[in-house]
Protein backbone atom coordinates (compact mmCIF):
# COMPACT_ATOMS: atom_id res chain seq x y z
CA UNK A 1 0.00 0.00 0.00
CA UNK A 2 1.37 3.44 -1.16
CA UNK A 3 1.62 5.86 1.57
CA UNK A 4 -0.43 8.23 0.22
CA UNK A 5 -3.17 5.88 -0.18
CA UNK A 6 -2.93 4.84 3.54
CA UNK A 7 -3.07 8.72 4.82
CA UNK A 8 -6.54 9.08 2.71
CA UNK A 9 -8.06 5.84 4.16
CA UNK A 10 -6.61 7.41 7.85
CA UNK A 11 -7.93 11.24 6.51
CA UNK A 12 -11.51 8.80 5.60
CA UNK A 13 -11.99 7.66 9.13
CA UNK A 14 -11.84 10.97 10.52
CA UNK A 15 -14.73 10.47 13.38
CA UNK A 16 -13.81 12.39 16.12
CA UNK A 17 -12.27 9.78 18.78
CA UNK A 18 -12.69 10.35 22.77
CA UNK A 19 -9.89 12.05 24.15
CA UNK A 20 -8.24 10.27 26.93
CA UNK A 21 -8.56 12.15 30.10
CA UNK A 22 -6.38 11.07 32.58
CA UNK A 23 -9.03 12.30 35.22
CA UNK A 24 -11.36 10.28 33.78
CA UNK A 25 -9.17 7.23 33.88
CA UNK A 26 -8.22 8.04 37.14
CA UNK A 27 -11.51 8.19 38.56
CA UNK A 28 -12.10 4.87 36.59
CA UNK A 29 -9.47 3.35 38.65
CA UNK A 30 -10.64 4.36 42.40
CA UNK A 31 -14.18 2.69 41.23
CA UNK A 32 -12.71 -0.47 40.48
CA UNK A 33 -10.66 -0.36 43.85
CA UNK A 34 -13.26 0.72 45.59
CA UNK A 35 -16.19 -1.15 44.15
CA UNK A 36 -14.27 -4.46 44.75
CA UNK A 37 -13.56 -3.53 48.09
CA UNK A 38 -16.93 -2.55 49.03
CA UNK A 39 -18.69 -5.84 47.73
CA UNK A 40 -15.67 -7.54 50.19
CA UNK A 41 -16.36 -5.83 52.82
CA UNK A 42 -20.04 -5.92 52.05
CA UNK A 43 -19.70 -9.92 51.98
CA UNK A 44 -16.90 -10.55 54.59
CA UNK A 45 -17.85 -8.11 56.73
CA UNK A 46 -15.39 -5.61 58.52
CA UNK A 47 -13.31 -6.39 61.33
CA UNK A 48 -15.23 -5.92 64.65
CA UNK A 49 -14.42 -2.82 66.84
CA UNK A 50 -12.87 -0.70 63.62
CA UNK A 51 -13.71 2.49 64.57
CA UNK A 52 -11.92 2.00 67.69
CA UNK A 53 -9.20 0.43 66.65
CA UNK A 54 -8.59 3.31 63.60
CA UNK A 55 -7.96 5.59 66.75
CA UNK A 56 -4.57 3.69 67.42
CA UNK A 57 -2.17 5.03 65.23
CA UNK A 58 -0.22 1.79 65.01
CA UNK A 59 -3.89 0.24 64.01
CA UNK A 60 -4.31 3.57 61.67
CA UNK A 61 -1.01 3.52 59.87
CA UNK A 62 -1.93 0.07 58.27
CA UNK A 63 -5.01 1.39 56.35
CA UNK A 64 -3.30 4.81 56.21
CA UNK A 65 0.14 3.60 54.68
CA UNK A 66 -0.81 1.72 51.60
CA UNK A 67 -3.94 4.63 50.89
CA UNK A 68 -1.12 6.82 50.53
CA UNK A 69 0.46 4.91 48.06
CA UNK A 70 -2.36 4.30 46.37
CA UNK A 71 -3.27 8.74 46.15
CA UNK A 72 0.19 8.87 45.37
CA UNK A 73 1.00 5.99 42.59
CA UNK A 74 -2.96 6.84 41.45
CA UNK A 75 -1.58 10.27 39.27
CA UNK A 76 1.91 8.89 37.96
CA UNK A 77 -0.24 5.85 36.43
CA UNK A 78 -2.52 7.47 34.50
CA UNK A 79 0.06 10.19 33.35
CA UNK A 80 2.29 7.52 31.89
CA UNK A 81 -0.62 6.67 29.55
CA UNK A 82 0.99 9.51 27.48
CA UNK A 83 3.85 9.19 25.11
CA UNK A 84 5.46 12.38 25.54
CA UNK A 85 5.57 11.90 29.26
CA UNK A 86 8.90 9.81 30.64
CA UNK A 87 8.28 7.14 33.03
CA UNK A 88 9.92 9.17 35.54
CA UNK A 89 8.88 7.93 39.31
CA UNK A 90 8.40 10.90 41.57
CA UNK A 91 10.13 10.72 44.57
CA UNK A 92 7.16 11.04 47.02
CA UNK A 93 6.73 7.49 46.18
CA UNK A 94 9.10 6.57 48.46
CA UNK A 95 7.69 8.52 51.38
CA UNK A 96 4.74 5.87 51.70
CA UNK A 97 7.65 3.12 51.95
CA UNK A 98 10.10 5.14 54.24
CA UNK A 99 6.88 4.78 56.55
CA UNK A 100 6.60 1.48 56.46
CA UNK A 101 10.11 0.76 57.19
CA UNK A 102 10.24 3.16 60.05
CA UNK A 103 7.01 1.68 61.39
CA UNK A 104 8.81 -1.77 61.32
CA UNK A 105 11.73 -1.20 62.68
CA UNK A 106 10.00 0.47 65.66
CA UNK A 107 7.99 -2.94 65.73
CA UNK A 108 11.21 -4.70 66.26
CA UNK A 109 12.92 -3.08 68.56
CA UNK A 110 9.67 -2.31 71.06
CA UNK A 111 8.38 -5.69 71.00
CA UNK A 112 9.41 -8.55 72.67
CA UNK A 113 10.99 -11.32 70.89
CA UNK A 114 8.94 -14.00 71.41
CA UNK A 115 5.77 -11.43 70.26
CA UNK A 116 7.64 -10.29 67.19
CA UNK A 117 6.52 -12.92 64.90
CA UNK A 118 4.10 -14.78 67.25
CA UNK A 119 1.24 -13.73 64.48
CA UNK A 120 2.78 -15.52 61.57
CA UNK A 121 1.09 -18.73 60.60
CA UNK A 122 0.26 -20.67 57.44
CA UNK A 123 -3.55 -19.69 57.59
CA UNK A 124 -2.67 -15.89 58.80
CA UNK A 125 -0.12 -15.87 55.59
CA UNK A 126 -2.61 -17.60 53.04
CA UNK A 127 -5.48 -15.49 54.09
CA UNK A 128 -3.37 -12.30 54.02
CA UNK A 129 -1.29 -12.72 50.60
CA UNK A 130 -4.67 -14.76 49.07
CA UNK A 131 -6.96 -12.22 49.49
CA UNK A 132 -5.13 -9.02 48.49
CA UNK A 133 -3.54 -10.90 45.64
CA UNK A 134 -7.15 -12.28 44.45
CA UNK A 135 -8.94 -9.21 45.10
CA UNK A 136 -6.65 -7.15 43.21
CA UNK A 137 -7.07 -9.52 39.88
CA UNK A 138 -10.40 -7.84 39.20
CA UNK A 139 -9.67 -4.60 39.56
CA UNK A 140 -6.64 -4.76 37.38
CA UNK A 141 -8.86 -6.08 34.71
CA UNK A 142 -11.17 -3.14 34.82
CA UNK A 143 -7.99 -1.08 34.91
CA UNK A 144 -6.30 -2.55 32.37
CA UNK A 145 -9.56 -2.16 30.01
CA UNK A 146 -9.20 1.49 30.78
CA UNK A 147 -5.31 2.05 30.20
CA UNK A 148 -5.27 -0.06 26.82
CA UNK A 149 -6.76 3.38 25.11
CA UNK A 150 -3.49 5.28 26.58
CA UNK A 151 -0.25 4.97 24.80
CA UNK A 152 2.44 4.57 27.33
CA UNK A 153 6.49 5.41 26.58
CA UNK A 154 6.95 1.87 28.29
CA UNK A 155 4.27 -0.39 28.45
CA UNK A 156 6.11 -2.41 31.08
CA UNK A 157 6.36 0.05 33.71
CA UNK A 158 2.92 2.15 32.80
CA UNK A 159 1.99 -1.93 34.26
CA UNK A 160 3.66 -2.08 36.78
CA UNK A 161 2.83 1.44 37.81
CA UNK A 162 -0.79 -0.53 37.50
CA UNK A 163 0.09 -2.86 39.73
CA UNK A 164 1.37 -0.57 42.54
CA UNK A 165 -2.01 1.49 42.36
CA UNK A 166 -4.36 -1.53 42.12
CA UNK A 167 -2.05 -3.43 44.79
CA UNK A 168 -1.67 -0.56 47.10
CA UNK A 169 -5.69 0.61 46.55
CA UNK A 170 -7.05 -3.16 47.35
CA UNK A 171 -4.90 -3.30 50.48
CA UNK A 172 -6.22 -0.33 51.91
CA UNK A 173 -9.70 -1.78 51.63
CA UNK A 174 -8.38 -4.67 52.80
CA UNK A 175 -6.85 -3.61 55.83
CA UNK A 176 -10.90 -2.60 57.43
CA UNK A 177 -11.00 -6.54 57.16
CA UNK A 178 -8.12 -7.73 59.13
CA UNK A 179 -7.21 -8.09 62.26
CA UNK A 180 -3.66 -8.39 62.29
CA UNK A 181 -2.48 -5.40 63.89
CA UNK A 182 1.19 -6.56 64.48
CA UNK A 183 3.05 -4.03 61.95
CA UNK A 184 6.00 -6.79 61.79
CA UNK A 185 3.46 -8.51 60.03
CA UNK A 186 1.24 -6.18 57.91
CA UNK A 187 4.09 -4.29 56.42
CA UNK A 188 6.23 -7.15 55.81
CA UNK A 189 3.14 -9.12 54.32
CA UNK A 190 0.82 -6.04 52.23
CA UNK A 191 4.35 -5.24 51.35
CA UNK A 192 4.83 -8.71 49.42
CA UNK A 193 1.41 -8.89 48.29
CA UNK A 194 1.40 -5.57 46.79
CA UNK A 195 4.52 -6.52 45.09
CA UNK A 196 3.35 -9.81 44.07
CA UNK A 197 0.00 -7.34 42.35
CA UNK A 198 2.95 -5.43 40.72
CA UNK A 199 5.36 -8.13 38.84
CA UNK A 200 2.15 -9.67 37.33
CA UNK A 201 1.03 -6.65 35.99
CA UNK A 202 3.99 -5.12 34.73
CA UNK A 203 4.61 -8.84 32.81
CA UNK A 204 0.22 -8.10 31.95
CA UNK A 205 1.44 -4.65 31.23
CA UNK A 206 4.08 -5.19 28.56
CA UNK A 207 1.62 -7.38 26.68
CA UNK A 208 -1.87 -5.71 27.34
CA UNK A 209 -0.45 -2.27 26.95
CA UNK A 210 1.37 -2.39 23.69
CA UNK A 211 0.56 -0.37 21.02
CA UNK B 1 9.66 24.69 14.82
CA UNK B 2 7.22 26.88 16.54
CA UNK B 3 5.19 27.23 12.93
CA UNK B 4 4.96 23.85 12.86
CA UNK B 5 3.52 23.55 16.41
CA UNK B 6 0.82 26.36 15.43
CA UNK B 7 -0.06 25.49 12.43
CA UNK B 8 0.05 21.61 13.20
CA UNK B 9 -1.35 21.70 16.12
CA UNK B 10 -4.20 23.66 15.01
CA UNK B 11 -4.76 21.32 11.97
CA UNK B 12 -5.45 18.28 15.10
CA UNK B 13 -7.42 20.05 16.55
CA UNK B 14 -9.79 20.92 13.51
CA UNK B 15 -9.45 16.66 12.98
CA UNK B 16 -10.14 15.57 16.41
CA UNK B 17 -13.35 17.75 16.22
CA UNK B 18 -14.60 15.96 13.02
CA UNK B 19 -13.21 18.43 10.54
CA UNK B 20 -11.92 15.57 7.54
CA UNK B 21 -10.10 17.82 5.17
CA UNK B 22 -7.97 19.51 8.33
CA UNK B 23 -6.99 16.18 9.10
CA UNK B 24 -5.78 14.73 5.32
CA UNK B 25 -3.93 18.08 5.29
CA UNK B 26 -2.47 17.16 8.74
CA UNK B 27 -1.51 13.70 7.86
CA UNK B 28 -0.32 14.80 3.98
CA UNK B 29 2.24 17.82 5.98
CA UNK B 30 3.61 15.60 8.81
CA UNK B 31 4.68 12.39 6.30
CA UNK B 32 7.64 14.26 4.85
CA UNK B 33 8.77 15.10 8.09
CA UNK B 34 8.19 11.67 9.64
CA UNK B 35 9.61 10.09 6.25
CA UNK B 36 12.94 12.21 7.27
CA UNK B 37 12.90 10.90 10.42
CA UNK B 38 12.67 7.73 9.74
CA UNK B 39 15.33 7.89 6.68
CA UNK B 40 17.68 9.44 9.03
CA UNK B 41 17.53 6.72 12.26
CA UNK B 42 16.92 3.65 9.92
CA UNK B 43 19.07 3.42 7.53
CA UNK B 44 19.74 0.12 8.01
CA UNK B 45 16.13 -0.51 7.50
CA UNK B 46 16.39 0.23 3.47
CA UNK B 47 13.85 2.19 1.42
CA UNK B 48 11.13 -0.31 1.40
CA UNK B 49 11.73 -1.17 4.94
CA UNK B 50 11.33 2.62 5.59
CA UNK B 51 8.56 3.45 4.29
CA UNK B 52 6.58 0.51 5.96
CA UNK B 53 8.08 1.96 9.56
CA UNK B 54 6.59 5.09 8.24
CA UNK B 55 3.57 3.43 7.36
CA UNK B 56 3.60 1.97 11.06
CA UNK B 57 4.39 5.21 12.51
CA UNK B 58 1.31 6.76 10.47
CA UNK B 59 -1.15 4.17 11.58
CA UNK B 60 0.16 4.59 15.29
CA UNK B 61 -0.55 8.35 15.28
CA UNK B 62 -4.19 7.32 13.93
CA UNK B 63 -5.13 5.43 16.42
CA UNK B 64 -3.31 7.05 19.41
CA UNK B 65 -4.59 10.55 18.22
CA UNK B 66 -6.90 10.69 21.36
CA UNK B 67 -4.13 10.24 23.88
CA UNK B 68 -2.42 14.16 23.04
CA UNK B 69 -3.58 16.23 25.52
CA UNK B 70 -5.51 19.09 23.16
CA UNK B 71 -4.35 21.96 25.81
CA UNK B 72 -0.61 20.76 25.41
CA UNK B 73 2.03 21.09 22.83
CA UNK B 74 1.70 19.13 19.96
CA UNK B 75 5.16 18.24 18.38
CA UNK B 76 6.82 16.76 21.94
CA UNK B 77 3.62 14.42 21.69
CA UNK B 78 4.06 13.72 17.61
CA UNK B 79 7.98 12.96 18.34
CA UNK B 80 7.54 10.46 21.22
CA UNK B 81 5.04 8.61 18.83
CA UNK B 82 7.09 8.20 16.27
CA UNK B 83 10.17 7.58 18.23
CA UNK B 84 8.17 5.10 20.05
CA UNK B 85 7.51 3.56 16.89
CA UNK B 86 10.74 3.60 15.24
CA UNK B 87 12.38 1.87 18.24
CA UNK B 88 9.28 -1.10 18.27
CA UNK B 89 10.10 -1.36 14.33
CA UNK B 90 13.64 -1.96 15.51
CA UNK B 91 13.15 -4.09 17.85
CA UNK B 92 10.84 -6.36 15.91
CA UNK B 93 13.23 -6.57 13.27
CA UNK B 94 15.91 -7.99 15.95
CA UNK B 95 17.78 -4.86 16.38
CA UNK B 96 17.99 -2.31 19.17
CA UNK B 97 18.27 1.33 18.77
CA UNK B 98 17.95 4.48 21.24
CA UNK B 99 16.68 7.75 20.07
CA UNK B 100 16.44 10.79 22.21
CA UNK B 101 14.17 13.36 21.67
CA UNK B 102 16.71 15.87 20.84
CA UNK B 103 17.45 13.87 17.43
CA UNK B 104 13.86 15.16 16.23
CA UNK B 105 14.44 18.51 16.88
CA UNK B 106 15.20 19.82 13.32
CA UNK B 107 14.59 17.46 10.62
CA UNK B 108 14.79 17.77 6.74
CA UNK B 109 11.82 16.79 4.96
CA UNK B 110 12.68 13.90 3.31
CA UNK B 111 11.30 13.14 -0.61
CA UNK B 112 9.44 10.33 -1.42
CA UNK B 113 10.88 7.30 -2.09
CA UNK B 114 10.37 4.74 -4.53
CA UNK B 115 6.91 4.35 -3.04
CA UNK B 116 5.70 7.25 -5.09
CA UNK B 117 7.17 5.69 -8.52
CA UNK B 118 6.32 2.20 -8.23
CA UNK B 119 2.84 0.26 -7.54
CA UNK B 120 3.90 -0.85 -3.87
CA UNK B 121 2.51 -4.42 -2.58
CA UNK B 122 -0.25 -3.59 -1.17
CA UNK B 123 -0.97 -7.52 0.31
CA UNK B 124 0.98 -6.46 3.18
CA UNK B 125 -1.63 -4.63 5.45
CA UNK B 126 -4.60 -4.63 2.91
CA UNK B 127 -4.36 -8.42 1.53
CA UNK B 128 -4.65 -9.68 5.24
CA UNK B 129 -8.55 -8.06 6.08
CA UNK B 130 -11.66 -10.08 5.24
CA UNK B 131 -12.93 -8.96 1.40
CA UNK B 132 -15.60 -6.59 2.31
CA UNK B 133 -12.67 -4.81 4.42
CA UNK B 134 -10.43 -4.73 1.66
CA UNK B 135 -12.76 -3.61 -0.59
CA UNK B 136 -13.39 -0.41 1.38
CA UNK B 137 -9.93 0.26 2.18
CA UNK B 138 -9.05 0.15 -1.11
CA UNK B 139 -12.02 2.35 -2.42
CA UNK B 140 -11.43 5.17 0.15
CA UNK B 141 -7.75 4.88 0.05
CA UNK B 142 -6.75 3.94 -3.75
CA UNK B 143 -9.80 5.32 -5.77
CA UNK B 144 -10.41 8.26 -3.18
CA UNK B 145 -14.08 7.53 -3.24
CA UNK B 146 -15.65 9.36 -0.17
CA UNK B 147 -17.38 7.02 2.45
CA UNK B 148 -20.91 7.85 0.70
CA UNK B 149 -19.79 6.95 -2.93
CA UNK B 150 -18.75 3.87 -1.69
CA UNK B 151 -22.04 3.36 0.64
CA UNK B 152 -23.99 3.85 -2.45
CA UNK B 153 -21.85 1.18 -4.22
CA UNK B 154 -21.62 -1.32 -1.86
CA UNK B 155 -25.23 -1.01 -0.76
CA UNK B 156 -24.62 -0.04 2.67
CA UNK B 157 -25.31 2.69 4.93
CA UNK B 158 -22.58 5.70 5.22
CA UNK B 159 -22.43 4.67 8.64
CA UNK B 160 -21.61 1.88 8.38
CA UNK B 161 -19.09 2.20 6.12
CA UNK B 162 -17.22 4.45 8.26
CA UNK B 163 -17.42 2.04 11.13
CA UNK B 164 -16.27 -0.71 8.68
CA UNK B 165 -13.46 1.40 7.49
CA UNK B 166 -12.48 2.13 11.29
CA UNK B 167 -12.74 -1.33 12.32
CA UNK B 168 -10.46 -2.37 9.34
CA UNK B 169 -7.43 0.46 10.26
CA UNK B 170 -8.00 -0.73 14.02
CA UNK B 171 -7.12 -3.99 12.65
CA UNK B 172 -4.16 -2.90 9.94
CA UNK B 173 -2.64 -1.24 13.44
CA UNK B 174 -2.64 -4.90 15.51
CA UNK B 175 -1.33 -6.42 12.16
CA UNK B 176 1.36 -3.80 11.71
CA UNK B 177 2.68 -4.54 15.04
CA UNK B 178 2.27 -7.92 14.62
CA UNK B 179 -0.08 -8.97 16.96
CA UNK B 180 -2.26 -10.72 14.36
CA UNK B 181 -1.18 -13.04 11.66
Amino acid sequence: MKTDDLIRALAADSQPPRPFRAGLAAMALIAAVLGVSVVFLGMAGPRAGLMSALGQPMIAAKSALPLMLFLLALPVTVEMMRPERLPRLPRALILPIALAVVLWVTAFATLPEDLRFADVSRFALTECLGLIIGLSLPSLGLAFMVLRRGAPASPLLAGAMAGVTIGSGTAAGYSLFCTQDNPLFYVTWYGVAILAVTILAAIIGSRALRW
Amino acid sequence: MTDRETHWSALLRAAMAGDGHAYALFLGQITPVLRGIVRARGRSLGVEGQEDVLQEVLIAIHTKRHTWDQTAPLLPWLYAVTRHKVVDAYRRRGNSLHLSIEDFVDVLEAEPGPDHLAARDSARLIGQLDARSAAIVRAVSLDGQSTAEVGARMDMTEGAVRVALHRAIQKMARLARGLER
